[in-house]
């Protein structure tokens, strides 16, 4: 990595954006190389990039399981510590139904919220590449170059229409 | 032709007890005065908190066994109808059992009887509100019991303090005083040995305690008669008091 | 002529413009200097409510609570035969306000509803703060509630279980998992909105959003694994939503009591959720139109237009589910059903009855159908804050009204409240600050949505017809 510099080139728009990747992408550098950070979620395919992969789905189903392997654990207590009621059975059906639902969904949701810290490295509070623009709106393409080639890759990012191009520095966000 | 067992009906899996049940009473409608020395005996027996004038006006009297009146017609010509002592029925099938969510009200199964576990109470109350015969009764408040009649306690049965509920329990503590008694001279309790304070205050004799599980003993052969109906029978939660009325 | 049709075409362009928010997009900046403004500020009048309702709190809810804990269940009004009587009130109502938030972010996002862009989290706020009150409500009807934790279940020496047959078990189990989706499903959309208020903020204001903001910049990764969740959240917390006023319908209807054993509870017991909460949103809304800075933006006429045609069907539907509760018991009741049907309109509380179909069902019905009151902030505000009160004038009949009609004719007593109506008072006072101090925290709108449902909105010409046409971005 010393052998890279990180710039930042800030888009008011998605079309130059999406010719930015493009050119990007002729100039030579891989999808894994670029890193695009917006105001607003852009799906990868508006921008020709390749779509990203997360973790949540997998972590909610498991999550969900977990809940309902909990539920199970309150339902079946009862056996080991049995106290009658009312004509009841020991483990009653339709209660369990209820008990086992509600524990699922509370698991599929928890580890759902969970996932996205986890996948997003979240909370994390070092500093980050980052322009306060971002949230105004822009579209901010972060991208890798070769060391020696950054005045080419900054002229052809304003060329397209880059309003600015910055070398990336990590800071406080 | 295939008969219902009562024994049978109720939730699918449910826990089967006899119809029956083991500890019974019968309350004959017919020799019942109203005289309310029941409800005394009963207050006096478990400790039963005095209640003030207010709260009692609303509602809110603790008695365990209540005697229920009621008339036909306008005055003046009204008909009295019998006198009705009401209290616990310690269903078999409790419906005041499943809906408390600590396990205060549980089903004894050695006993048969229904419990109402006081220091488990944290006071929701549905237990009260599901109770089709409104046989419970809860501490609203700390009632205060002014001097000399704290000398009065029963120190077989505990005190309750507010946001508890309480119900008739066939007198449990007499109960197991009798087994104990019984136990230790290695014979079974005889039928009649011993009354809940209701049945022991009744002037009429109208209110009879024993073993239901037992077909000589004299609360089953009552039990037996024409005359008996038990309240809301209609409801499946199979009451161990049976009524004697209208002979 | 060309010009003038011209004309016609451009100024009829700018009335779409005018009406609906997705047609007349600002620059992103521009929005988020509105809604930080909106927050930041604040008259004088605001204070001196804060601090009215504040005080309200203090004595109305805490000191009130404070007593009734030391002196017992006795200063409120449960008796017998009515053991629950407000407190369980107070918790079914707020409830039933906290699944609007749900419906709104929830319902109205799974059928790409663009209308509730500007508004889900005004919606989720109340979700929370609603629940908030629920279970304040649920712990005050307890009568020892230093002992409530005795209803979770934790190893303890005494071998003790909380209780799974009960439904009460069951409430507690739904309302935890409730709120703590709820508040999960508000944070999720909040982070790029708390980024944004970082970027955007000074001092410890900037520090506080700095944490609570996670460090979220906005990055492919980020967006994908937030809108997967965010989907995955509206998906599942709708079943949620409707299992808990389910199970908050079965505290009753579990119940041996007459009218209370009534199977068709569970749905009635949602749409009715559905249908205060509904109303309870347009309150909300039309307050924050009226006394925000600059939310005359974001919420617009067409708003009040859209959710006041689902109040209508709302109400319709309540009115069906109430009616089929109301002919089955009244054709094929037993006696106590019956007698208890005749003292809901007949008894000395009657006009209660009347009253709740009158502001539940006529006023919505005679009122909603028209485009232009629908439209009227006003006029939609007062209509749901009648919705409100008869909706709590119908849990009321539920619970102490119908207690008082049992099977055992002598305990039957008239229902008093007494503290209760402090507590309730408190309730909706600590409710109502809560959204008050939230607003000057939290961005009110959902900024990101806003422009992203921008973005996806053009007008188009179709023939001689100028549409409005909505993308598919996702």
């Amino acid at each position: 990595m010393a052998d890279t510099v990180s710039l930042l080139a800030v888009f008011p728009d998605l079309e130059p954006a999406a010719n930015a990747i493009d050119k990007l992408r002729s100039l030579g550098l891989s999808d894994g190389q670029m890193n695009v950070i917006s105001g607003i979620p852009i799906t990868e395919a508006m921008l020709g990039r390749p779509r990203q992969w997360t973790n949540v789905p997998r972590l909610a189903l498991g999550g969900a399981a977990g809940g309902f392997l909990v539920g199970l654990f309150l339902i079946f207590t009862p056996i080991l510590y049995f106290v009658p009621v009312g004509g009841q059975p020991q483990i009653p059906g339709p209660p369990s139904v209820v008990v086992l639902f509600e524990l699922t969904m509370l698991g599929l949701l928890i580890s759902t919220f969970l996932g996205v810290f986890l996948d997003s490295t979240f909370p994390s509070y070092r500093p980050m590449e980052y322009v306060p623009e971002i949230s105004d709106g822009k579209i901010a393409v972060l991208f890798h170059c070769p060391q020696g080639k950054q005045e080419k890759f900054t002229k052809a990012m304003h060329a397209l229409g880059a309003e600015k191009v910055e070398v990336a520095e990590a800071q406080q966000l | 032709m295939e008969l219902i067992d009562l024994n049978e009906v109720g939730a699918k899996g449910a826990i089967v007890e006899e119809a029956d049940g083991k500890w019974g009473m019968v309350i004959d409608q017919d020799l019942c005065t109203g005289c309310q020395a029941c409800v005394a005996a009963c207050a006096m027996e478990n400790n039963i908190a005095f209640v003030d004038e207010e709260d009692a006006g609303y509602g809110r009297s603790m008695q365990w066994m209540r005697i229920e009146r009621f008339w036909e017609g306008e005055y003046p010509e009204v008909k009295m109808t019998s006198f009705q002592p009401t209290l616990c029925q310690q269903c078999g099938h409790a419906p005041c059992e499943p809906v408390c969510p600590v396990f205060a009200a549980v089903h004894s199964p050695s006993e048969e009887l229904n419990l109402q576990v006081y220091n488990r109470c944290v006071g929701t109350r549905y237990c009260a509100n599901n109770c089709p015969y409104q046989a419970r009764v809860f501490n609203w408040r700390d009632y205060e019991r002014p001097e000399p009649l704290n000398n009065q306690f029963n120190p077989d049965v505990t005190v309750r303090r507010r946001g508890v509920m309480e119900k008739c329990t066939f007198c449990i503590q007499r109960i197991h005083r009798a087994e104990d008694q019984a136990k230790s001279e290695g014979r079974e309790i005889a039928d009649g040995e011993f009354a809940p304070a209701c049945a022991q205050a009744c002037p009429a004799d109208a209110i009879v305690f024993g073993r239901l599980d037992d077909p000589e003993s004299q609360v089953s052969q009552l039990a037996r008669q024409k005359r008996g109906v038990q309240l809301l029978e209609e409801l499946g939660a199979l009451p161990r008091v049976t009524y004697l009325k209208e002979g | 002529m060309a010009e003038m049709t011209a004309n016609l075409e451009r100024s009829h362009e700018e009335h779409l413009r005018e009406q609906h928010l997705m047609l007349d997009p600002k620059p992103r900046g521009e929005m988020n200097a509105m809604v930080m403004e909106a927050m930041h500020t604040t008259s004088w009048k605001f204070w001196v409510v804060a601090v009215i309702l504040g005080a309200i709190v203090l004595v109305g809810l805490f000191g009130s609570w404070g007593y009734m804990i030391a002196e017992g269940l006795g200063v409120a009004g449960v008796n017998r035969p009515s053991y629950w009587g407000i407190f369980l009130v107070n918790t079914v109502f707020w409830i039933g306000i906290s699944h609007a938030g749900t419906f709104i972010s929830a319902i109205l996002r799974v059928f790409k509803a663009e209308f509730r862009r500007p508004f889900t989290r005004a919606a989720e706020l109340m979700t929370t703060f609603g629940l908030v009150q629920a279970g304040f409500s649920i712990f005050m009807h307890m009568g020892r509630v230093w002992l409530a934790y005795w209803l979770f279940p934790y190893p303890n020496q005494r071998q003790l279980w909380p209780n799974f047959h009960s439904p009460l078990s069951w409430d507690l189990l739904a309302i935890t998992t409730y709120l703590l989706a709820s508040t999960m499903y508000l944070f999720l959309p909040l982070i790029p909105d708390l980024a944004m208020a970082r970027d955007r903020s000074e001092g410890w204001r900037k520090n506080i959003y700095k944490v609570l903001a996670l460090g979220f910049r906005g990055t492919e990764g980020e967006w994908t694994h937030l809108r997967n969740a965010m989907n995955i959240f509206a998906f599942a917390i709708i079943p949620v939503m409707f299992s808990v006023h389910t199970i908050v319908s079965w505290d009753f209807a579990a119940a041996t009591r007459p009218g209370w054993n009534s199977t068709i509870f569970g749905p009635y017991f949602v749409v009715g959720a559905l249908h205060s909460g509904m109303g309870a949103v347009i309150m909300v809304l039309a307050v924050v139109r009226g006394t925000m800075k600059n939310m005359k933006y974001f919420i617009r006429p067409e708003h009040f237009d859209a959710i006041g045609k689902l109040m209508l069907i709302i109400s319709m539907t309540w009115a069906y589910f109430f009616f089929n509760d109301y002919i089955v018991q009244w054709y094929g009741g037993d006696k106590w059903t019956k007698t208890l049907l005749h003292w809901h309109e007949a008894g000395p509380l009657g006009w209660m009855w009347f009253l709740m179909l009158i502001v539940n069902v006529a006023i919505p019905w005679l009122v909603l159908w028209n485009k232009k009151w629908r439209s009227t902030p006003w006029i939609v505000f007062v209509v749901g804050l009648l919705i409100n009160v008869g909706m709590y004038i119908e849990r009321y009949i539920i619970v102490p009204i119908s207690l008082t009609i049992n099977r055992q004719p002598f305990t039957w007593r008239l229902y008093q409240p007494g503290i209760e109506i402090p507590l309730s008072i408190g309730t909706l006072a600590f409710f109502i600050l809560l959204y008050m101090l939230a607003s000057k925290f939290v961005p009110l709108v959902p900024v990101w949505e806003v422009e992203e449902g921008q973005m996806a909105h053009s007008v188009k010409k179709f023939g001689r017809e100028t549409v409005v046409t909505v993308s598919e971005l996702e």
